[in-house]
């Protein structure tokens, strides 16, 4: 078994998946904490259908595919927060416009587009094992500048994660770092279309996230071990793909879930809540009380 | 000298509805002005409008210098703003002495790391509001009072010269809104800001509270000081509630019908 892995590492191919499983791995961990914290699961998906509506115009209109779906992935991005700020409407539920109006798009796309729709619907399903020599270096570089993103403006995200109207009151530049965070995530997404695809990414930019929401306090712990999960999943899972021969984004996908699964159940935090909600049920303290007259000067 | 905050003609209008109507007032630098009024009379409104997140007409001056649209970043560290509620959730990832450390961030600029000299102030300031022994719990799982002392901390950590606070006792029992109350005149007393406290609640206004303004319906019914607007009859108007006020012992209390 050892030998057969070993002797397909030595395949560019399989090299490049395990590349990109890592860089996968990191983008999407790293993603899913603030998609986590800040409450925003339905970005994925409406990032995805982003591109895959790109990718039928720009079939339609003989472009690259890829390239229109990660520049609408990009515009996408950009346009949720000025449109969730200037509509004074909460940025779910923008995305849950964004996202039925794209998918729209999609399907009036893909109904009048006469020659194969097999390329869009690529980046709905992904795949690992062929990933090409550019789209590595186009996800290498997304990881990097969210790397960059993290370590650079570390105390800004905190504060913007804590809360957002209280960090731009305190003089935090919180609309640039939740803007620059939405870009980024458009970039992230598209980046990885051609790895796990538009549906699978959902479950990669949300379970490490809360992986590690079960398992720490600590926000700078939160993102190592966001990291961590979410690459163990993606290297895991490409191991199971390989070994059991099953499709490599559904395996990295279960493992991470299996890996969130473990995590729920052993959580320090939740067995914590637990002892204390039991403790106060068992304590038989009432609270309240009211007034009719009081002191004010 | 330079007010803190000048109002003149201030407006605001959502969706057709106005939220405040012809506002004008001022806030004198180190004053400690008090605005009350039952609920929906805009007060959250006129906190929103000094703080920027809120959009108006007519004309906003902070510490002397005209407003219009979004405030600088040299601005915004001048005001401390304590919302409402905090609402988080028990497990998020933050303890309460980095919540504190936020309140310094904007100061700190981007790009730069908070020092340990920061750290120590900010240790120094959860003393101060009697909150050091839980630095390393996370903010979710504090109690409400606990939680707004570590608010009352994270921003000082700004060095604000103007404190705005909206409803910051609200959802307390009496002994901890007592306790809160306190904290927050101890410190107009001690550093000197101007405060524009915020409450619907008659029942505990600080005596460093000198000034009050009344607010009905969005408009400003009353501006003057604190023993004027505590009256039965402007109170019950206020209200629309019967209300009546007595002293005893030198100390004036209200009764509700």
């Amino acid at each position: 078994m050892v030998e057969r892995l070993v002797e397909a590492l030595s395949y560019p191919p399989i090299q490049r998946a395990v590349v990109a499983s890592c860089l996968c791995g990191v983008s999407c961990s790293l993603l899913s904490v603030f998609v986590v914290l800040l409450r925003l699961p339905l970005i994925g998906v409406a990032m995805s259908h982003a591109a895959l509506a790109g990718a039928v115009l720009g079939m339609l209109l003989g472009l690259d595919p890829f390239a229109c779906g990660f520049a609408l992935c990009l515009l996408t991005a950009a346009s949720i927060g000025p449109l969730a700020d200037r509509a004074d409407l909460a940025p779910e539920n923008t995305l849950g416009i964004l996202f039925s109006f794209l998918i729209g798009i999609a399907f009036l796309g893909m109904g009048v587009l006469a020659r194969s729709k097999a390329e869009a619907l690529n980046l709905i399903w992904g795949s690992i094992l062929t990933v090409s020599r550019a789209e590595l270096l186009i996800l290498a570089v997304v990881t990097a500048a969210l790397l960059l993103f993290v370590l650079l403006l570390f105390k800004e995200i905190q504060a913007v994660l804590f809360n957002r109207r209280l960090a731009a009151a305190s003089g935090v530049p919180e609309r640039a770092v939740y803007y620059l965070l939405l870009i980024l995530t458009g970039a992230v997404v598209s980046a990885n279309l051609a790895t796990v695809g538009g549906l699978l990414i959902f479950a990669l930019i949300v379970q490490p996230g809360a992986t590690a929401y079960q398992l720490t306090y600590d926000l700078r712990r939160f993102f190592v071990v966001a990291a961590a999960s979410g690459t163990g999943a993606c290297l895991l899972g490409l191991l199971v793909s390989y070994v059991l021969d099953w499709p490599s984004g559904a395996s990295i996908v279960l493992v991470a879930t299996t890996i969130f699964t473990a995590a729920f159940i052993l959580s320090p935090k939740r067995l914590a809540r637990g002892k204390r909600a039991g403790g106060r049920a068992g304590s038989g303290k009432v609270e309240g009380g009211t007034a009719n007259g009081s002191r004010i000067a | 000298m330079n007010h803190a905050v000048e109002l003149r003609d201030v407006s605001v209008r959502k969706r057709g509805v106005p939220l405040l109507q012809g506002i004008s007032f001022t806030v004198g630098r180190g004053e400690f002005l008090g605005v009350l009024g039952p609920n929906g009379a805009g007060k959250s409104t006129l906190l929103r409008v000094l703080v920027g997140f809120e959009r108006c007409q007519g004309e906003v001056s902070l510490f002397g210098i005209r407003q219009a649209g979004r405030r600088p970043r040299a601005l915004r560290l001048r005001i401390g703003y304590i919302p409402q509620t905090l609402e988080i959730d028990p497990a998020f990832p933050i303890r309460a002495l980095e919540a504190v450390m936020t309140g310094c961030y904007g100061r700190v600029g981007a790009f730069r790391r908070p020092g340990g000299e920061e750290r120590r102030r900010a240790l120094r300031l959860m003393e101060l509001v009697r909150v050091a022994h839980l630095a390393d719990r996370p903010v979710g799982q504090l109690s409400g009072g606990e939680r707004q002392k570590v608010s009352l901390a994270r921003v000082l950590m700004q060095q604000p010269e103007l404190l705005l606070l909206d409803e910051p006792t609200a959802s307390l029992d009496v002994a901890v809104q007592k306790e809160v109350l306190d904290l927050i005149a101890a410190i107009h007393r001690e550093l000197g800001l101007a405060v524009v406290l915020v409450t619907h609640d008659l029942g505990l206004l600080p005596r460093a509270m000198e000034r009050i303004l009344l607010l009905k319906d969005g408009r400003l019914v009353y501006d003057g000081p604190t023993a004027g607007a505590v009256t039965g009859e402007r109170l019950s108007g206020l209200y629309d509630y019967a209300i009546e006020t007595f002293e005893q012992n030198g100390r004036r209390y209200i009764s509700y019908g």
